[in-house]
């Protein structure tokens, strides 16, 4: 008996060994950014590449914050189109798609079959691809220039209606039945049974989505004229692409690529437990 | 009497009928936000670009300019341009060489992970991180910096070796998979939620029974734990092959963003091409879903 148990947890210290080491490879590229915007120049260019950096400096920050002041926008209000964009989008977005995902999973109507056809065909297109029939549309609506352009295009997400209708889906019926049996309506059903339970589900729909517009760039060069309107996403990626040839210019995209990449692994930390969660219960992304 | 029963009876159905109607109508109420959305911005555009493949598209400065071409885009796209199939092919080569690695990975990470250990959250929790990550911006970032290569790879001449071993025709994939090796690993979170979610569809007392009857572990992954994720292994190979082939920096679908603003090439050829490589994907899907069905059903015979 004693011996058995040696064995096992012999075993358990090799499997921690061994994942641990996988965890760190998987690692090294979130390392690697922290890493890549502290280095002074010279390092960044070695060969070959080392991943930590040597002699920390912050020189490449100030560098960026030093580029955008001279600007006609300053860097803050890009920042600021950015959050408000995110904070609206996400709102609407899990309004949108939760309502939607309950109606397929727990109601019944004729054109349910068709819909949810389209939402598995949908999810296999890349949104690049109509970017321009989508232009069409959004200066025929007369809505280049505004927060909108930013939102609406967000709101017909197959991924969270697919995510929300797996995660209704396997609430029990008993419970919607019990509810109804007790005189309640159909909107108190949605908002005190429904919602509260697919709460993982729609934190992972808030990260994906944050995610979505956050990184955006779309929306920003196609659909918005207006300076003043664009997200930061663009205006890091203007400063990239004007950086990219010089030298001089990799530090400061180095810097770019960590704060745009800061506020996700955020969202991420704040939500995680409820995402494992989700993913393990609808099997989906 | 009998009028009275009709009455009472035609009330009824009445009744029916409101009720029926009023599901029905709260179905599509509750559905219509998503619906009015997905037609203005999914659909119609879809249908639109479908329209232009047909169409030479003319950017001009009022507005577009389409003259009609029938299949011509298709044509030019297969037989004269000289970029385009032979990026798609290459695309194609390396997505079907990394399918099984990224599923293979997954597999076996997804066992270690099922073990009970202290601190698997955590580790479950590492592994599934960079899927987070992985959308857009960062990842673009990210390979424009090279920071998914493996660092050996130049340091010990690994490059002139698999030549060798392999031909230059072969040498050319394998050596840009083990560029992206990290990120091979990146894209293997979701597939490793979904076979831990998998596999808890597997009952204990099955392990039990073998294990009584004399079964050694490695005997009873390959009669138990392996066909009752079958199911699963095809999930993850339909959404390996959509998220790989939906990635962002895919140079496929840069080639047809290129080919938008051409001014000789166009939106309409663009969409062509766009089309193009749909047709692909929904064919490999297709596949995959026959190999599926053929899996379930032997299964069910046995």
């Amino acid at each position: 008996m004693r011996r058995r148990m040696r064995r096992l947890s012999l075993s358990s210290v090799l499997l921690i060994a061994g994942l641990t080491g996988l965890a760190l490879f998987m690692l090294i590229p979130i390392v690697y950014i922290f890493n890549h915007a502290f280095k002074p120049l010279d390092e960044m260019f070695l060969f070959p590449p080392r991943i930590l950096v040597q002699e920390p400096t912050i020189v490449n920050f100030e560098k960026l914050f030093f580029a955008t002041s001279g600007d006609v926008v300053p860097f803050t209000r890009y920042l600021f189109n950015s959050i408000i964009i995110a904070v609206i989008t996400i709102f609407c977005v899990i309004t949108v798609s939760s309502m939607a995902g309950y109606a397929i999973a727990k109601l019944r109507f004729g054109l349910k079959g068709l819909i949810m056809g389209l939402i598995y065909i949908s999810l296999m297109f890349a949104a690049e691809t109509v970017s321009i029939p989508r232009y069409l549309i959004i200066s025929g609506l007369g809505i280049n220039d505004t927060y909108f352009a930013h939102i609406l295009p967000f709101l017909a997400s197959p991924v969270a209606v697919f995510l929300m209708m797996a995660f209704i889906g396997q609430i029990p019926n008993d419970l919607i039945e019990a509810a109804k049996l007790d005189g309640a309506s159909e909107v108190a059903i949605f908002n005190r049974i429904v919602m509260p339970l697919a709460a993982p589900a729609v934190a992972t729909i808030a990260i994906l989505t944050f995610q979505g517009v956050w990184g955006d760039v779309e929306a920003s060069t196609l659909y918005v004229q207006d300076e003043a309107l664009k997200n930061i996403a663009y205006y890091v990626q203007t400063l990239v692409s004007g950086a990219q040839n010089n030298v001089a210019g990799q530090g400061l995209m180095a810097a770019a690529s960590l704060l745009m990449f800061l506020p996700n692994l955020i969202i991420f930390l704040v939500f995680q437990k409820r995402v494992m969660q989700t993913m393990l219960h609808s099997g989906v992304k | 009497m009998s009028s009275e029963r009709i009455e009472e009876h035609r009330r009824r159905r009445r009744q029916r009928w409101l009720e029926v109607l009023r599901e029905q109508g709260l179905g599509y109420l509750f559905m219509a936000p998503w619906a009015v959305g997905f037609l203005v911005f999914m659909a119609i555009p879809l249908g639109w670009s479908l329209y232009l493949t047909l169409n030479k598209v003319k950017l001009t400065p009022n507005g577009f300019d389409y003259t009609w071409r029938g299949l011509g885009n298709f044509r030019d796209a297969i037989l004269l341009d000289h970029v385009y199939p032979v990026k798609l092919l290459t695309y194609l080569q390396e997505v079907i060489l990394m399918i099984p690695i990224i599923i293979i990975f997954a597999l076996f990470v997804s066992l270690l992970l099922n073990q009970s250990f202290p601190g698997r959250f955590l580790f479950r929790a590492i592994f599934f991180l960079p899927v987070i990550f992985a959308t857009g911006q960062v990842l673009t970032e990210l390979f424009s910096q090279g920071a998914g290569e493996l660092p050996f790879i130049d340091q010990y001449n690994v490059k002139p070796l698999v030549m060798e071993y392999f031909g230059p025709r072969f040498a050319e994939p394998i050596l840009g998979i083990l560029g992206k090796v990290v990120i091979i690993l990146w894209y293997s979170g979701v597939q490793i939620l979904i076979f831990i979610a998998g596999f808890q569809t597997i009952s204990k007392s099955v392990y039990e029974a073998v294990r009584i009857d004399g079964a050694t572990p490695w005997e009873s992954f390959w009669k138990i734990t392996l066909p009752g994720a079958v199911p699963f292994i095809g999930l993850n190979a339909i959404y390996t092959i959509v998220d790989l082939f939906t990635f962002p920096l895919n140079p496929v679908l840069e080639e047809i963003k290129n080919n938008m603003f051409k001014p000789d090439t166009g939106y309409g050829y663009a969409s062509a091409l766009a089309w193009i490589y749909f047709a692909i994907i929904f064919i490999l899907l297709s596949v995959v879903f026959l190999l599926l069905r053929k899996a379930a059903r032997r299964r069910r015979r046995v």
